[in-house]
């Protein structure tokens, strides 16, 4: 064994000196490249920097948000409307006004962008992460609850023995889906125009971004390979094994019932077996400080319940300082709205209606495409254990590739195809949209087949049900749930990408299709106009919330009651 | 002061109200325990016996009526009352002497007396070298083992079971039954009093000094027995069988 990576060793020290010296001869000959090439990692750095400290974050704030969402009744009853918002608005269209308002706090200094790029990529991460946090903590089985309650577990010692072991898996779950979503938000972020400006960081999204204007075809593909590189890397030394570790925070379901698992090839790179002896390390540092803090919370909290009046006293304030804040914030945006809605509207005002309706046309047709080609692949994955096994990492390392850096891909491809200029923006507006949506549908629509128990798999056989009769009466009931779930995060995804798909500048050409999204661009950039900007956004909102709450959330209602797999 | 009631359920009643509609489901439960009483409720499913059992350690508030223990309205982390649920309720996360601990960190007592006491416990009920295992690794009985050594770590004066061998099979749950039975008759051992809850008759003739009866829907009291019974108690014998099918033809 060991001769084996001895002799592993000299061949990976060959072939390091082989691509060192190919480097050094490529560096002669293309100076240019070797710059890029030399740039990159640094650039790679950067850019892993932003996605880490936004996502530090967005944890914080998911586990406060959630676990008061969660065991505060009367915070509750806000906190949850407005996360519901905040997860269906498309941000994006918000980011303009974050970059100048950040920009204008750091006075111009570089530190504002970049505050704006992790906010932005924060607020492409944290709204599910805290729903994920929310619905672990609601569905703690009673029993538990009532263990920990009976047990005298409460304030930290609570957190740290029950919500926060239970708010694992979703959160871990959540962490990943959040992290892909990141990078498309990065990548979108690192160049952006605002304000009769562009603002530009360095960094891997900015570098495919600017290959892509210039049409610079070797700086676009190796771009987004040294992206491809760095999401991999992460996902399997990160992400895999993160997944991994977190079953074990699962509830145990009744024996019988567990979802069989794919194992994925990923998941012989663990490195988190040996983090428990680092932790143990960690714990038994500040277990001393915890334990007398908790002796010493004992001691309060006894005299605290012998002056209950006093306590009354104290929530009664706390109460009305939060219906004080709440009333002032809702009653300053609608004076906004008001003032806004009083002065006439801008004279492209009257474009919003068929722009919406246009925008919402080449979103159905990408979403009918994920559709036709999402559900016969999945259920597919779903049944055969084999083609999953070979097919899904590839599939995952492709859907990890945020399409704001295959943007420029897409638009070559685009040209490809397309008769004409106008055509090429049209697929390629589609396309973009299509490569947003379809993986949300893809992974949600595995996982439903997955969780079909094979009893009723093998009961729908014996009973001979084969071909359309399996799909109509089996397949596609089971899976409606999923399915919803999955288009509600596609269509979440595909107003985002909206944003960057209606307007894009590819080797030195503009490319636009009328629409929300090039509205927006208008807004912002060859011709600032704040009021439109605004009002693009606002319809945008109007049009997802409406989409949310007169057709997702009815439909998700009845597939839930009607086709849930119970036993 | 042997027959000072340890615990006083008054008049308890509790409904739950469903788009303002109520559903009545105990109704004037009253009965007390005192020191030695091993007192077990019967009723069938949906009588409201783990209703009662939340309310008589306080993780419920009655819609009328009053608990008391020693005296002392009741309260939910009363470190005197401690809890054995049908589900076991065992942190998936954390290990058998860790799960054994937690009433006694947070109680506050010291990490090294903790071990010690919690290792105590494990021992009195058979899970010696089983204190770095994890809940999903053990079996059915073994976890309700852990359950029972959580509850009596923290050195109870009454121990309340919520149906503690229904998930379990029935030779692991008789084996568990006799055991119980063992530690109880160990003066040294805590708690000074048992209050389970079952719907299995037989079980309850098997281990009670007393049994409560309670109806179904809303739960209302219907007897409450004394079995007097010699231990250990036989379920051959005629006299048991007298027990058993004087409660079955109370409940039907
Ligand atoms: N939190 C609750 N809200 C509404 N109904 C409840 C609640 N808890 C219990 N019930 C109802 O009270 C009845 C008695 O429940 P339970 O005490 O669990 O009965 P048992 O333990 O005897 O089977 C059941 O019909 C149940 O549906
Ligand atoms: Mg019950």
């Amino acid at each position: 064994m060991r001769t084996i990576v001895r002799g592993l060793r000299r061949w990976l020290r060959l072939v390091a000196v082989v691509l060192i010296l190919a480097g050094i001869v490529a560096a002669v000959a293309f100076p240019e490249a070797a710059w890029n090439a030399i740039q990159l990692p640094l650039f790679a750095f950067f850019s892993t920097t932003r996605m880490v400290v936004a996502y530090l974050f967005a944890l914080v704030f998911a586990i406060a948000y959630g676990h008061t969402a969660a065991t505060n009744k009367r915070a509750s009853a806000a906190l949850l409307p407005l996360l519901d918002v905040l997860q269906s608005i498309p941000i994006l269209g918000f980011f303009p006004a974050a970059l100048i308002f950040f920009v204008a706090t750091f006075r111009g200094h570089p530190i504002g962008i970049e505050f704006a790029v992790v906010f932005l990529i924060f607020t492409s991460m944290a709204w599910n992460m805290a729903f994920g946090v929310y619905e672990s903590l609601t569905t703690i089985p009673a029993d538990l609850e009532a263990a920990a309650a009976s047990f005298g577990l409460r304030g930290w010692l609570r957190f740290r023995y029950l919500a926060f072991p239970a708010a694992i898996p979703k959160l871990v779950y959540n962490s990943i889906l959040s992290w892909t979503n990141g990078w498309f938000f990065l990548v979108a972020s690192e160049i952006f125009s605002a304000g009769g400006t562009e603002f530009q960081r360095p960094g891997l999204g900015a570098f495919i971004a600017v290959a892509g204007r210039n049409g610079d075809i070797p700086s676009i593909a190796i771009g987004i390979a040294v992206l491809a590189a760095v999401v991999l890397t992460l996902d399997i030394f990160v992400w895999r094994p993160l997944g991994a570790w977190s079953e074990r925070f699962r509830m145990e379901t009744a024996p019988g019932r567990e979802i069989p698992r794919v194992p994925s090839p990923y998941e012989r790179f663990r490195w988190l077996p040996r983090l428990p002896k680092v932790r143990k390390r960690i714990i038994a540092s500040v277990q001393p400080a915890l334990e007398r803090y908790h002796r010493l919370s004992l001691r309060f909290e006894r005299a605290y319940t012998q002056h209950p009046k006093a306590v009354r006293e104290i929530r009664r304030v706390d109460l009305a300082l939060f219906v004080v804040v709440f009333v002032v914030v809702v009653a300053t945006g609608l004076v906004g709205l008001v003032q806004m809605f009083l002065r006439p509207l801008p004279p492209n005002a009257s474009l919003l209606p068929s722009a919406a309706v246009l925008s919402f046309s080449r979103l159905l047709v990408a979403y009918a495409i994920a559709l036709v080609w999402t559900i016969p692949v999945a259920a597919m994955l779903g049944e055969s254990q084999r083609a999953a096994r070979y097919l899904t990492p590839a599939l995952e390392l492709f859907a990890s590739l945020p399409a704001t850096a295959l943007l420029p891909v897409i638009v070559g491809f685009a040209l490809l195809l397309a008769p004409s200029v106008g055509a090429a923006a049209q697929l390629a507006a589609i396309l973009i949209a299509l490569f947003s949506m379809q993986w949300y549908l893809l992974f949600n629509l595995i996982a439903g087949v997955r969780s079909i128990p094979d009893d009723l798999k093998e009961a729908a056989r014996s009973f001979g049900l084969r071909g359309r009769a399996y799909w109509k009466r089996l397949l596609l009931p089971a899976i409606a749930p999923s399915l919803l779930t999955g288009s509600i995060t596609a269509w979440g995804a595909g107003w985002n990408a909206l944003i960057v798909s209606e307007y894009i500048q590819y080797a030195h050409q503009f490319y636009e299709v009328p629409g929300l999204g090039s509205l927006l661009n208008h807004a912002v950039y060859p011709t600032p106009d704040n009021e439109m900007l605004l009002l693009t956004i606002l319809t945008m909102i109007v049009v997802v919330l409406a989409m949310n709450k007169l057709l997702w959330r009815p439909l998700f209602r009845r597939a839930s009651s009607r086709f849930r797999l119970e036993v | 002061m042997v027959d000072r009631p340890l615990l006083q359920v008054k008049d308890v009643a509790k409904s739950f109200f469903e788009n303002a509609k109520e559903f009545k489901v105990l109704d004037l439960v009253r009965f007390d325990l005192t020191e030695r009483d091993f007192v077990c409720v019967v009723g069938p499913s949906g009588s409201g016996k783990s209703t009662l059992l939340r309310i008589i350690v306080g993780l419920e508030k009655p819609t009328s009526g009053e608990v008391f223990f020693e005296g002392e309205p009741i309260r939910a982390d009363n470190p005197q009352v401690a809890m054995v649920f049908q589900s076991f309720a065992l942190f998936p996360w954390l290990t058998v002497e860790k799960n054994v601990e937690l009433g006694l960190e947070a109680k506050g007592t010291l990490p090294e007396e903790r071990r010690k006491i919690a290792r105590k416990f494990i021992d009195a009920v058979g899970l010696t070298g089983f204190e770095d295992a994890f809940p999903r690794e053990l079996s059915g009985g073994m976890k309700q083992r852990v359950g029972i050594a959580r509850a009596l770590a923290i050195e109870p004066l009454l121990l309340c079971m919520d149906e503690p061998f229904s998930s379990l099979d029935p030779l692991t749950a008789q084996n568990l039954r006799d055991e119980i039975l063992q530690l109880w008759t160990n003066p040294d051992l805590p708690p000074k009093a048992v209050l389970m809850v079952t719907h299995a008759i037989e079980e309850a003739v098997y281990m009670a000094d007393r049994v409560i009866v309670l109806s179904s829907r809303p739960g209302r009291m219907i007897a409450e027995l004394e079995i007097d019974l010699p231990r250990p108690r036989n379920r051959k014998e005629p006299e048991f069988y007298g027990w058993v099918d004087e409660i079955y033809s109370l409940i039907v």
